[in-house]
């Protein structure tokens, strides 16, 4: 948890879920696990409020609670964890994912459960389809059936999972770690202390038989106060459905494998052809539930599965697929590696390596944008050659001296390269020890995952400054809209409608549209620095699975 | 033990330095010019059976003259058997110090040489202490030699050194060239030779200077060369193992486009291109492997080929840098709350503004 870490959710926190809760997190955060008490006590916040945040952030994952250090009876403490609360930057990414997958339905289901954290199939179901039908034509209605198949479609493909019953109340369903959908009556393997993950339950992708019969209701505008209520609480619903208790969360690890494959079935798209990229999709598609998340590399599959697997638009012969297997094979950048020579060839994608790669492109990327193309040169010489003195990087990458010399020593003071020692004599004289410069992978992706972190989080709080700065603009125009609608609702005359409008001068239109632009942009910044985040996270996080 | 002049190709050269020569494997002795001519008196008082001291001389030469690799002193005993050692010795130190002779030691022994004519005429009227740094920087070939060495291995105080080589230079007998590696070294060597690669840098300096345009130009070329070559091959269609072999170039063709293309005053051997070649591998736009191939193929160097070809980018610039604070100069001072902070940010409001 770094000051950076903390900042971020501080203002993610705080936007999505107010100043109460952002209090409270920051506290968690900074401070560890604590119980309610100490909480109480040193944020000086009200019972109430606090625990109502609770509430909020163990709704969403962020807090999970476990029983006290110093055995059962103690107050259970509350934990926070950072990582759960970064991903709130990478919700648009996920409702979009969901969105070119499956459609408007998918979208709207992904991102009714990321506003709610948890929540039953029942109320997504209808919640969605209310949604849809609002949207559709007049006269037609969204069937709940179809957002039912949409919503089964999402399970079984993993990207939505159960949550892990609470500790304490489901003993019956404890270990036995499986993810794949299994019969309930797997023997009970001995529970562990560890908060147990979602995949440990055999029930995690199983949809329940649920009985939804209906279809969306359109919200009428006679009905505008009802159903606002009734949105923004969770309403009690007199029918039951059969899925009590069972709640749904959205399952951010799939997302990020499928994040993970995007990325890599572009880069060799980038690198050598479409083809070859398809190829390479195939694959990762065929071995999305077969490999674990944290897999060096994809289960072999041979050359026959690949070929009989390739979608039907491409009609590549098979002495052309196996052409193009072995360029694969024997590019540089060993996205895809050959495991073995029956069927045809076994054929894995490496993933640890293609991460690697992915990360090194990204830092050579960064060195460039930000030194130059020459220091860039330098930073990649470095790379390939592990350690060089400077007469050697001077000779090698064909920088005259004195310019390499400053390219180094600017490098050198921003800690994207390190200098390494070795002396001849006991005595560390200068004039008598080598000094090499190097730079080490791992230890720079993290300096600039820090580094991202703390540009979103700049450009988060641009965006709040640039709001505030205009905030009365925005509230006058807010309150211009509110008349506008209340008045065309009414039936008001065109002439009464253009005088409303003008009550906005030019100027302050300009300077709305200005604003709306330069939210736009910070917003859009956000995203992309968050696909950086993703790139580097994913690498640093399998660098620690292999270690 | 006096200080040896070695020189690399054939056989030793010793030098002979004032009055004294040094020898280990003969037993030669070295009388000095006081005893030699103790000795030729004695010599003289003596029976006269002995030829003349130049007479042996004389002989000496001629026996040179008929072996022009060298004599050893066995074939000078075996021509004068009577003559003495100590006669020997004198004639023979009388012809080295005359500077008629060089004195060569190889694995079997001292060896005799004549010198030619015109080096000698070239040395007339400068002292032996001159012949001796003379010889030292001769030896040094086109590598030259630094004036700290030159002290070394003639043994001479330095302000002695620093007067011959004035001496010499304004004679133009030899030259001084700035070495590329030290700027503030300089290296001597014989007037007539061309300075070696190492001391000028080779074909990417020229006076001194590293040419940078001339590097980046060839840069260009070759990355240009390399693009199209991928480019035809991508647009050919054909299979894609050929694609991906017609879009490979070697390094020999590399070299020759270059050589075609004349933008080079110098000639750059096939070792200056692979260079280029590799800093544009590090640039990141071209990759490399390595192939075997049969001897005697054009352009294969020991069994193996080298294969270069360009290559695309595998990701775009990244999200990091496509914000104002991926490239900030002060990112580490900015805070919130401080002078450099995101609400006031220039750079910010210069982008959003763009």
């Amino acid at each position: 948890m770094t000051a950076q870490e903390v900042r971020l959710c501080g203002l993610l926190l705080q936007e999505h879920f107010g100043e109460v809760v952002e209090k409270v997190g920051t506290h968690l955060l900074k401070s560890g696990a604590q119980n309610l008490r100490t909480i109480i006590h040193e944020t000086g916040l009200s019972v109430d409020l606090v625990k109502k945040s609770l509430c909020v952030l163990v709704q969403h994952g962020a807090t999970t609670f476990s029983s006290g250090r110093k055995g059962p009876g103690s107050p259970t403490e509350y934990h926070t964890s950072c990582d759960r609360i970064l991903r709130i930057l990478r919700y648009p990414r996920y409702i979009y994912t969901a969105k070119t997958l499956y459609g408007d339905t998918g979208e709207l289901i992904i991102e009714e459960l990321l506003q709610r954290g948890h929540t039953t199939m029942s109320s997504t179901v209808k919640t969605v389809a209310d949604r849809l039908t609002q949207n559709m034509a007049e006269g037609r209605t969204m069937d709940y059936t179809e957002v039912s198949l949409t919503f089964s479609k999402l399970v079984e493909t993993h990207f939505l999972q159960r949550c892990p019953p609470l500790p304490g109340v489901g003993n019956k369903d404890s270990s036995a770690p499986s993810e794949t959908p299994a019969t309930p009556g797997t023997p009970a393997a001995p529970v562990n202390t560890a908060p147990p993950t979602p995949e440990s339950f055999p029930e995690c992708y199983k949809v329940p038989s649920v009985t939804l019969i209906g279809r969306g209701k359109r919200q009428l505008a006679s009905e505008d106060g009802e159903e606002q209520r009734s949105a923004k609480r969770a309403k009690m619903d007199p029918e039951t459905h059969g899925d009590e208790g069972i709640y749904w969360q959205v399952n951010f690890e799939r997302f990020h494998l499928h994040f993970r494959d995007q990325t890599i079935i572009s880069a060799v798209a980038n690198k050598l052809d479409q083809t070859s990229s398809e190829i390479v999709r195939t694959m990762l598609r065929m071995s999305e539930v077969t490999t674990s998340p944290m897999a060096t590399c994809t289960k072999p599959l041979s050359a026959n599965e690949i070929f009989r697997s390739l979608p039907p638009s491409y009609n590549i012969l098979r002495p052309i697929l196996d052409q193009y297997l072995t360029l694969l094979v024997d590019d540089p950048m060993e996205f895809v590696g050959k495991a073995g020579e029956s069927g045809g060839g076994m054929f894995v994608v490496n993933l640890h390596r293609a991460l690697a790669n992915l990360a090194r492109a990204t830092l050579e990327s960064v060195v460039q944008e930000r030194f130059g193309s020459r220091s860039a040169r330098i930073f990649r010489l470095l790379l390939r050659k592990r350690h060089l003195e400077q007469k050697q990087v001077e000779d090698f990458a064909m920088i005259p001296a004195k310019e390499a010399k400053d390219m180094l020593y600017t490098l050198l003071s921003q800690n994207l390269v390190q200098l390494q020692e070795i002396p001849k004599t006991p005595d560390y004289a200068p004039s008598r020890t080598f000094y090499l410069y190097t730079v080490n992978q791992l230890p720079t992706a993290r300096m600039l995952l820090q580094n991202c972190y703390k540009t979103v989080a700049n450009l988060i709080e641009r965006r709040l400054f640039e709001t505030k700065e205009s905030k009365r603009l925005l509230e006058k125009s807010q309150r211009i809209e509110a008349i506008l609608a209340s008045l065309q609702a009414s039936g008001a005359e065109p002439e009464q409608l253009t005088e409303v409008e003008e009550m906005i001068t030019a100027p302050e239109k300009q300077q709305l549209d200005t604003l709306r632009l330069h939210i736009n942009k910070l917003d859009s910044a956000e995203n992309q620095v968050d696909e950086t985040i993703f790139l580097l996270e994913s690498y640093i996080n399998s660098t620690n699975a292999s270690s | 033990m006096l200080p040896v002049a070695w020189d690399t190709e054939g056989p030793q050269r010793v030098l002979a330095v004032s009055h004294n020569i040094s020898s280990q494997a003969n037993k030669v002795r070295a009388p000095r010019r006081q005893e030699t001519l103790e000795m030729a008196e004695v010599k003289v008082k003596k029976e006269t059976n002995l030829s003349d001291p130049a007479e042996v001389e004389n002989r000496i030469k001629e026996l040179c003259q008929q072996f022009p690799h060298g004599i050893t002193d066995q074939v000078i005993q075996n021509d004068m058997p009577h003559l003495e050692p100590q006669q020997r010795a004198m004639a023979i130190n009388k012809l080295l110090s005359l500077g008629q002779l060089d004195l060569l030691r190889n694995s079997a022994g001292l060896l005799y040489r004549l010198k030619d004519s015109q080096s000698t005429s070239k040395m007339k009227g400068s002292d032996n202490q001159e012949k001796l740094v003379y010889q030292i920087i001769e030896d040094a070939g086109n590598k030259g030699i630094w004036s700290r060495d030159i002290r070394f291995k003639s043994n001479l105080p330095l302000t002695e050194i620093n007067k011959i080589l004035k001496n010499l230079e304004s004679k133009k007998l030899i030259k001084a060239v700035k070495s590329v590696a030290a700027s503030k070294k300089k290296v001597y060597m014989l007037y007539n030779l061309q300075p070696d690669r190492s001391v000028t840098g080779g074909a990417w300096y020229s006076d001194q200077d590293f040419e940078s345009e001339f590097v980046e130009v060839l840069n260009q070329q070759c990355f240009k060369f390399l693009q199209s070559k991928a480019e035809a091959a991508r647009d050919s269609k054909q299979s894609p193992m050929v694609q991906r072999n017609s879009s490979f170039a070697t390094s020999h063709e590399v070299w020759k486009y270059i050589c075609e293309l004349g933008i080079s005053k110098v000639d750059l051997s096939m070792d200056d291109i692979e260079t280029i070649l590799n800093t544009l591998i590090y640039d990141g736009k071209v990759e490399m492997t390595v192939i075997a191939a049969k001897e005697g193929t054009v352009g294969s160097v020991d069994g193996q080929m080298k294969l270069y070809r360009g290559v695309n980018a595998i990701i775009q610039p990244t999200g990091l840098v496509k914000t104002p604070c991926g490239l900030c100069p002060v990112f580490d001072d900015c805070h919130e709350g401080g002078e450099i902070s995101p609400s006031t940010c220039i750079y910010m409001s210069e982008w959003l503004d763009f």
